[in-house]
Parts: C-alpha cells; sequence; structure tokens
C-alpha cells in the first residue's frame, strides 16, 4: 500500500481530536439545556475526528507522502533554529544583543553572506529598528543586562 | 439617504483631519509595498504591523490597517506585470496577460490600466458600502443568539464550500481554529481550558500571533532565497499612458469587474482571489478573440484587478455591518478595532460614528492617494523588488518578534508564533490552506456562547434555529451549499474551484 500524504493528514487530525477528548476529561459537558464548558470543545472535536477519518478515507485522491518535495527543509530548519534561540534569548538577552544576533545568523548561516556585510546589515538594522520602535514609538523594548 | 449624505460629510471632516489624512497615507504606502514584496501578504503586512497602531486611537489605527489592506490589492499588480510573481494572491490571473502585455513593451500600460481599474472599482465598491451598510446594520440590530449562531454556521459553509481546496480540509481547519479560540477561560462557567498551568493562556491565544506565525513565518519557512528570482523589466514614465485602443478595451472590463468583485467581496471567503478568478473566466467568455487571452489582453488585467479591489472594499459590508469577517484580514481588523475598545457589529454606526463613517471616508480619500502614489512612483517600488531576499527575510523575521511580543509583552506570544509558524509551513507541505483557521478562532468564543445562549433559551431545544425565520432561512442556504459541494464530491465534477486551485497552483509554480 502507498501511504498518502493525506493518510498522514487525517491521521494526525484524528490523534489531535482524540488527544482534545483526553485532556477534556473533567470538563463537564453538561446538557442540551445547559451547556457545560466542555460542550463545545467535545463537540468540535468529535467533528475533528470525522473529518480525518473523511481524509484518510479519501486518501487516494492526495498524492504519495514520497511526493511531498522537503528540499527545502534545511532551509526551514535553520531559519526555524536561529528564531527559536532568538526567543529564547529575547528577554535575557534584551532586543539590540539578541536581533543583531539573530540577524547575523541568518546572513552567515543559512545565506552564507560574507561576515563584514553581514555585520554590517545586522547592527545597522538592528539600531535603525531600535531607535524606530523604542526611541520613536516609545514601545518598551526587553532590556538585556548591559542596559540595551 | 439625507441621514447617510450628512454621516458621510462627517466622516469626511474626521477623514481630512491632517493625523488621519496621515495615517491614511501610511497605510497605503505600506499596503503597497506589501503588496509589491512576493512572500509578504496583506495578512502578514497587517499583522506585523498591529502592535504599531496600539498608541493611536480607533479610527487612526482602523484607517491605517485598512489602507495596508486595500493598497497591497493595488501593489500587488506590480510584480505580477513585471516579474510574473504574484505579490500577493489575488495578483495570480493578473501574471497571466500583465506579464504578456509587459513582454511587449507595453508594461506601463498594463501598470496604468490596472491602477486606475483599481480605483474605479475600490470607489465603486466604497460608495455602494456607504448606501449598504447602515441599513444591514439596522437590521443585525434584530438579530438573537439563534440568528447569530446561523450567521457563523453560514458563513463557515460558505467559507468551505468558496475554497480552492476541498470542504473537509477547509472545515478540517476552520475545526482547528475553533478549537485554538477555545483555549483560556470559559467565559459563561469559568472553567480554565486547556491552559496547562500557564497563566498567559488564560485569556486565550490571541490572533495576532497565530496570523504572523502561519502567515508571516510559515511563508519564509518554506521560501528559500535560491528561489526567489530577482528579474523585473522597468517600465519607462513616458510609456505609462495606455493609447486609445487599450483605454476602449479595459472600458467595460473595469465596470463588469467592479461589480462581480464587490458581490463576491461581500460572501465569505478568500473573495479578492475568487474574484479575480470569476472575472477572468467571466472576460475570455465574452470576449470576442478570447485567443488573446494568455498573450497580453487588456480585458485580461483590468478585469480581474477591478475584481480583487472591488471585493476588498466588499468585505468591509459584513465586517462593519455585521460584526462578521468574511475571511483572515477582516477577522484581524475585527481583533484591531477590540483591542482599541471598538466592537465591530451593528452598534457600530450608532455608538462609534466617527470609526465607522471616518473609516468610510478614509477609503475614498485612500483610493486617491493610491492611484496618485501608484503610477509616479512605479520606479521606487520597481527598486525596492531589487532587493535580495536574503536580506529581506531576516528583517521581516525581526519585525515578526517585535510586533508579536509588543501586543502584550509576551514571550508565550512569540513562541506560540514560532510553533504557528512550523504549522503554517507543515500545512502548505500537506495542501492545506490555513485561513479558515485563523478565522475560526476569531469566531469561537461569538459560535459558542451564541449556540449555548440559544441552548439555553430554549431549554435545551435545537428547534429553536428552525422556529426563527431568520435562523431558518440561514441554515436552509447553508444545507443548499453542502448538498452542492457533496454532489461535486460525489460525483468528483470538475468545477470552478477545482479551476481556481489549478490556475493557482500553475503560477506558483511557474
Amino acid at each position: 500500500m502507498i501511504v498518502r500524504a493525506d493518510h498522514v493528514a487525517g491521521g494526525a487530525f484524528v490523534v489531535f481530536g482524540l488527544a482534545i477528548f483526553a485532556l477534556s476529561g473533567d470538563l463537564p459537558f453538561g446538557a442540551l439545556s445547559m451547556p457545560g464548558s466542555g460542550f463545545m470543545p467535545k463537540l468540535v472535536a468529535g467533528l475533528l475526528v470525522v473529518l480525518g477519518l473523511a481524509l484518510v478515507a479519501r486518501a487516494s485522491e492526495s498524492g504519495p507522502l514520497s511526493a511531498i518535495d522537503w528540499s527545502d527543509g534545511k532551509h526551514a530548519s535553520l531559519v526555524f533554529l536561529i528564531t527559536a534561540l532568538g526567543v529564547a534569548s529575547y528577554e535575557h538577552l534584551g532586543f539590540i544583543l539578541t536581533m543583531g544576533l539573530m540577524l547575523f545568523g541568518f546572513l552567515v548561516v543559512v545565506e552564507r553572506r560574507n561576515f563584514a556585510p553581514a555585520v554590517l546589515y545586522s547592527i545597522a538594522t538592528t539600531l535603525i529598528a531600535y531607535a524606530t520602535f523604542a526611541i520613536a514609538l516609545k514601545a518598551p523594548l526587553p532590556i538585556g543586562p548591559f542596559g540595551f | 439617504m439625507e441621514t447617510t449624505l450628512a454621516s458621510l460629510l462627517h466622516g469626511f471632516a474626521v477623514a481630512l483631519q491632517p493625523d488621519n489624512l496621515w495615517y491614511a497615507f501610511l497605510g497605503c504606502l505600506v499596503g503597497t509595498l506589501v503588496g509589491v514584496l512576493p512572500g509578504i501578504g496583506p495578512l502578514s503586512g497587517i499583522s506585523i504591523l498591529l502592535p504599531i497602531t496600539f498608541g493611536l486611537n480607533a479610527t487612526e489605527a482602523v484607517i491605517m490597517l485598512a489602507g495596508i489592506y486595500y493598497g497591497s490589492q493595488y501593489g500587488g499588480s506590480t510584480t505580477s506585470i513585471l516579474m510574473r510573481i504574484p505579490g500577493e494572491a489575488s495578483s495570480v490571473m493578473t501574471c497571466i496577460d500583465g506579464y504578456a502585455m509587459a513582454m511587449k513593451g507595453r508594461a506601463g500600460a498594463a501598470l496604468c490600466i490596472a491602477a486606475v481599474g483599481s480605483w474605479i472599482a475600490g470607489t465603486f465598491g466604497v460608495v455602494v458600502l456607504t448606501v449598504i451598510a447602515p441599513p444591514l446594520a439596522s437590521l443585525a440590530l434584530k438579530f438573537g443568539p439563534p440568528e447569530y449562531t446561523a450567521l457563523l454556521v453560514l458563513g463557515l459553509i460558505f467559507l468551505a464550500y468558496m475554497s480552492s481546496t476541498s470542504l473537509v480540509r477547509t472545515l478540517t481547519m476552520a475545526c482547528t481554529g475553533l478549537m485554538l479560540g477555545m483555549i483560556g477561560i470559559d467565559n459563561m462557567t469559568g472553567h480554565f481550558r486547556y491552559s496547562f498551568n500557564l497563566a498567559e493562556l488564560g485569556d486565550g491565544i490571541g490572533i495576532v500571533p497565530v496570523a504572523v506565525g502561519l502567515f508571516g513565518l510559515g511563508e519564509i519557512l518554506a521560501t528559500p532565497s535560491t528561489k526567489v528570482v530577482g528579474e523585473v523589466i522597468s517600465p519607462r514614465l513616458r510609456d505609462l499612458l495606455p493609447n486609445r485602443q487599450e483605454w476602449r478595451e479595459s472600458a467595460m472590463p473595469i465596470a463588469r469587474g467592479s461589480l462581480l468583485g464587490f458581490i463576491i467581496g461581500i460572501i465569505p471567503g478568500s473573495a479578492h482571489i475568487i474574484s479575480s478568478f470569476l472575472s477572468y473566466a467571466l472576460e475570455k467568455r465574452v470576449a470576442k478573440h478570447p485567443e488573446e487571452f494568455g498573450k497580453g489582453a487588456v480585458a485580461g488585467v483590468a478585469g480581474p484587478e477591478s475584481a480583487n479591489n472591488a471585493a476588498s472594499t466588499g468585505a468591509f459590508v459584513p465586517m462593519l455591518a455585521l460584526g462578521l469577517p468574511t475571511g483572515p484580514i477582516t477577522a484581524v481588523l475585527i481583533g484591531a478595532l477590540m483591542i482599541h475598545g471598538v466592537a465591530a457589529g451593528p452598534q457600530l454606526v450608532s455608538e462609534h460614528p466617527d470609526v465607522f463613517w471616518g473609516f468610510v471616508a478614509s477609503m475614498y480619500v485612500g483610493n486617491l492617494m493610491l492611484l496618485a502614489l501608484n503610477l509616479p512612483l512605479v520606479g521606487v517600488f520597481v527598486t525596492v523588488l531589487r532587493i535580495p531576499y536574503a536580506y529581506l527575510y531576516p528583517l521581516i523575521i525581526m519585525f515578526c518578534v517585535i510586533g508579536v511580543y509588543e501586543v502584550s509583552h509576551s514571550i508565550v506570544d512569540v513562541w506560540i508564533m514560532l510553533i504557528m509558524g512550523v504549522l503554517g509551513y507543515a500545512l502548505r507541505k500537506f495542501g492545506f490552506d490555513p485561513a479558515p483557521l485563523v478565522l475560526g478562532l476569531v469566531i469561537a468564543p461569538t459560535f459558542e456562547q451564541s449556540l449555548r445562549q440559544s441552548l439555553i433559551m430554549s431549554n435545551g431545544d435545537y428547534l429553536i434555529f428552525f422556529h426563527r425565520s431568520i435562523s431558518l432561512l440561514l441554515l436552509t442556504t447553508s444545507a443548499i451549499l453542502l448538498l452542492l459541494s457533496a454532489i461535486s464530491f460525489v460525483l468528483q465534477r470538475k468545477d470552478w474551484r477545482t479551476k481556481l486551485a489549478e490556475a493557482e497552483a500553475g503560477e506558483a509554480s511557474s
């Protein structure tokens, strides 16, 4: 049997729906005359399971799972990783350090750009963004250990 | 009618204040840039810039954000015509004949026809909006919980029916959105739902991290810089004016596109995308020389460009009059109004006339600004297109992080954005459109509350939805749409939605 894209997608939605049922144990369903806080979530979770099964049932219309093009996967993983590192350090290192390093990471690690233009671009754009948001728009940005 | 005119004059008094003019201009300029740049759609543009409006009042904020929306419809044509890359999804059809015209040395004329058509259609849309939104809002004041439940069901079914992906896929996305919208405290009982002891999730998941993640970050994850082509045809300023023949050929397509686009815009779904497809199909059907389509037919540019602008204005009718989002963009705009303490819906006209009429009047002004911006500054926008994507997307990610964090200064929101980015990337790979998810998220609280209130009102009798004429009418329409979808599903017939999906896929891969 060829595993198709909708076998996986439909299966994922069935699992998601069942997980909601499992997590909704303590939420009362109530009665039709007085629906409880678990009424809608369980209704929607049920629908998700049904729709997931419908996807699996009609999976032959979708392409094989192996036909999905993952050639951009390396780019996506690197961008995700650098962004995640940036998010993790945002409130600890502050805006300027985090954003400067994050932009530098994108240009050097993901895009393989030359060191000097990458440093220049990262510093300049971070400082312009800081001036725009923190100074001109008075938006409070996270402050790092060095006071910026 | 006299009251409407007097209110509109009041709206102009609001819209022509220097501050509001400035924000309308800023919105139109940013919107044009958002439309011009491939990879950033109006939804991610509005979501990213939403936090910037927190320091503004509600009128200024909505004027600026709406300017980004309809401005992006103008800007989207530039990349379609000059690069054969749709800067915005609704410009897919313009790629075909717009680029063909550019290859024949008529790039300037194609840009001018697109801009003038957009202006006429946008202005036509605002005139009709001015006339029909207030009476529709008065009618909606008679709606109770059962009518609202039925209206939201119809909205979801319409969205699924109009979607270019399948009904099952769209409903699955909408249900996922509804599910995410139920995270947090239950308004009616005070129960915490799926918050995993995170205080930040008590208020639920915000629309901004979800929209920015799915559409902004998700798009960037799926677009390596090596796939972004940078070749641009530069039009000369003196070639911008179309000749007499081209004006003649564009007149009727603009008129038809304006009318068709506005009607489709009112219907839930990705109206601005669907309208341009249908307008192209209509023009090809009525053309004396259909064989010219694909080789630089003027009607192939004028019709779709007018239709997508009229549709973007039409989408404001249910948003302003009923508080009903017809798509993710109007959903974000409703969210923006709510952040400023203004609820979109029937009470908007009576309780916040400054916001409503100021916004409507600003669209007349904004459309004029866009016409003035788009033609003389086309050279500037072409220069922007030459910025390498490798330098552009890190900047967009930085704005995504700032934008999401600034909404409530919560790092949890930024993590949610990141998770949504990965989800958006995966959904694209598996052929799901994430737009219904955002719509489901926005309507979840209203939908749940009105459904539960209806059942409590009727002491658990679900026939309440069939005993009241308006909700019966709305549910019957939903049933008919489901039946139509089921027929085409069972017969596996290729209808216009399948053709739209094929056209979108074809342009995306070319």
